[in-house]
């Protein structure tokens, strides 16, 4: 026998007021989790999807814009960047690279990003961390697709399988659907998938990737449709300058052997920025500006968390002051056996810290279940790709913190059955 | 004959008075002095006293004073020989939980707990090693004829859980043994069958027994009876 023993046998005396304590610290243990995780794996997310690129050029309307669409695929981009400009600029300085990217298809809902082969053999979508392919190979000619991975997962593609793109987009299905000639598919053109990566947890893990070529000639195709409605192929020999259109360029700038940050950037963000048109964006300091725009919203959130916390911290309060009134005899006949009234009052401080405990602990285990939960609608709704891990420190803290306010929380019915009489609670009854 | 010093008593009380208000004309309790023998390692085994007095007259006071837990308003309480109001806070505490032994009328086990461990409680906080407390809570609960340690108390006719009551009182060997109104809530077939029993187990703890009850038929089960009344009254008389 031991003060555990007590304490435990006063808690499941109690079971449903414990177990229901406990599941509200839980619950708003985990909100505050989800909350602080999400936060900071939205974030991670951001920074991991524009790579090691240090500018952005598009012809969108504004830098954030233009790093949302371009990079985060939240719409494709409204105006293109004729092929000569990118010429131009990529000739304007001594680039690492200069990526052409083009975007406005799409597969199953899932967008697609026309490129060069340069994307996967120069960018990197983490820094330091090249393209890892799960199977097959890069695209090394027309009319062929590389699948991001979580596209792959929503999609179900693999290597070898064959498909159309749609202009736009609005759903397309695979080759041999019953609906494979709905109007804005690309029907005459068939793509067929030549590797899947593997996942960066950035946002390209849910797009596919094909070359500029076979997606100018698809556009080139409607172009010469809508002019003589009896043409029936189109090849890269039909191509014109009107045709040759790109929506953005990752440019990254030749830096020091193991320093990521160019000593020429202000001075090349500066020289490009004076071009009207064209929106060039720093990925780095947009993403900054994007979450200095939703931080206030986000510390709404973690601050409602805190709130709620706080109150679950006022259940244990509420549930430990409610069962005072019974209590009081036991308290009485455990001082008659021998209790002092510091050990009653740690016995119930005690219990109030378990409360907590089991409740910070049950929370952890509901928030990392929410985490995941989150993270597939984030996938689904927005293609946001985040990690649903949580944050050691963070966990601590919050744990700790729940902690401390359960036994802040136990204060009060603990200085109750401090103070509680044994001469009043064991008269003889009548 | 044993040879071995004479313990101190069980109780003694020297000059003890107690009132609630400070104002209050008369004292609630007024006894010059009061002892009650302690039980000796052979024999004789503790003094067994009945404490007699109407309602309200303050016997559960008394009670409560001598177990520490009301403080007087003048006089001393020696339980075993030692003053228990000239030790302080968790001392007094635990003191008490090794050298008196409570018995209420509603017996006060603590629910949600086994007989066992009703009775392992008291070991606990009367200081025994942990490692002693199962042992010497089945042992005891035997000795009483309980059949069911394990089983909770709230599970256990009204008969067994005085025995556990019972057991729980002696479980550390207390030099005295404090029952208030211990049968006043029983039938007189099960009252006697009660007080028999704590009776008994006192005497084979050799723990000296204080029962203040106002049942009369109490009476013919003590070889020593006092009455509240009487003890207050031989101090007016004093006093005058």
């Amino acid at each position: 026998m031991s003060d555990w023993t007590i304490i435990f046998r006063s808690m499941t005396a109690r079971l449903f007021s414990t177990v229901t304590t406990i599941i509200t610290v839980a619950v708003a243990v985990a909100l505050l989790l989800v909350l602080l995780t999400m936060r900071g794996a939205a974030e991670k997310s951001f920074q991991r999807g524009s790579g090691d690129m240090h500018l952005l050029v598009s012809a969108d309307d504004s830098s954030l814009v233009s790093i949302l669409n371009g990079v985060f695929y939240a719409n494709p981009p409204r105006r293109p960047i004729p092929w000569a400009k990118y010429q131009e600029l990529s000739r304007s300085f001594p680039f690492a690279y200069a990526v052409p990217t083009q975007q406005g298809d799409s597969y199953a809902g899932l967008p697609v990003m026309a490129t060069s082969r340069e994307f996967f053999t120069a960018f990197k979508p983490n820094p330091g961390e090249p393209w890892q392919l799960a199977d097959g190979e890069f695209f090394d000619a027309p009319y062929e697709v590389v699948v991001g991975s979580a596209a792959a997962a929503a999609s179900g593609l693999k290597v070898g399988d064959t498909l159309f793109l749609t202009h736009g987009i609005q759903q397309s299905r695979q080759l041999g659907s019953a609906d494979a000639m709905a109007p804005h598919q690309h029907t005459e053109f068939t793509y067929t998938v030549v590797g899947v990566l593997e996942p960066t947890g950035g946002s390209h893990d849910r797009a596919l990737f094909t070359d500029l070529t076979s997606s100018w000639v698809i556009h080139a195709h409607d172009r010469r449709k809508r002019e003589d409605p009896a043409v029936i192929a189109t090849t890269e020999a039909d191509l014109i300058d009107a045709d040759r259109l790109i929506t953005g360029i990752y440019l990254r700038l030749i830096t020091r052997p193991g320093s990521d940050a160019p000593a020429n950037l202000p001075q090349v963000f500066d020289r490009l920025r004076r071009d009207p048109t064209i929106t060039v964006a720093q990925p780095a300091q947009e993403i900054d500006s994007l979450f200095k725009i939703v931080d206030p919203i986000n510390r709404l959130f973690v601050a409602i968390a805190v709130v709620v916390v706080i109150s679950s911290g006022i259940a244990i309060m509420l549930a430990l002051y409610n069962s005072m009134e019974q209590r009081r005899r036991q308290i009485a006949t455990l001082r008659v056996m021998g209790a002092s009234r510091g050990r009653i009052f740690g016995l119930v401080l005690t219990e109030s810290a378990i409360l907590g405990i089991a409740g910070a602990a049950a929370g952890v285990l509901f928030s990392l279940i929410g985490a995941v939960v989150a993270a597939g609608v984030l996938k689904t709704q927005l293609g946001l790709v985040i990690e649903p891990g949580a944050d050691p420190r963070t966990l601590v803290v919050v744990v700790i913190g729940t902690v401390a306010l359960a036994a802040v929380a136990g204060l009060i019915p603990s200085v109750m059955a401090y103070q509680t009489s044994v001469a009043k609670n064991l008269r003889p009854l009548g | 004959m044993s040879d071995t010093t004479k313990p101190p008593p069980a109780l003694k009380l020297q000059d003890l008075r107690f009132r609630y208000r400070s104002g209050d004309a008369a004292w609630t309790i007024d006894i010059p002095s009061f002892t009650i023998a302690a039980g000796e390692e052979v024999l004789p085994a503790g003094e067994q006293v009945l404490l007699t007095g109407g309602s309200g007259r303050g016997k559960s006071t008394l009670l409560f004073l001598i177990a520490g837990l009301m403080t007087p308003t003048s006089g001393r309480v020696l339980v075993a020989g030692q003053d228990i109001h000239a030790i302080d806070g968790a001392k007094r505490d635990q003191f008490r939980g090794r050298s008196i032994g409570m018995i209420f009328q509603t017996f006060n086990l603590l629910h949600g707990f086994t007989a066992a461990e009703n009775v392992m409680a008291a070991l606990m906080l009367g200081g025994t090693p942990q490692k002693q407390h199962r042992a010497e809570a089945i042992k005891l609960l035997e000795s009483l004829e309980l059949p069911h340690p394990d089983r909770r108390v709230e599970e256990l006719s009204v008969g067994q859980q005085q025995r556990v009551a019972v057991a729980r009182a002696l479980a550390c060997n207390p030099a005295l043994v404090l029952a208030d109104e211990p049968t006043a809530s029983l039938d007189p077939e099960n009252a006697a069958r009660a007080i028999e029993l704590i009776q008994t187990a006192c005497r084979k703890r050799n723990a000296a027994l204080l029962c203040v009850s106002h049942d009369p038929a109490m009476a013919e089960r003590f070889d020593r009876r006092e009455s509240l009344d009487a003890i207050s009254a031989r101090a007016a008389a004093t006093a005058a």
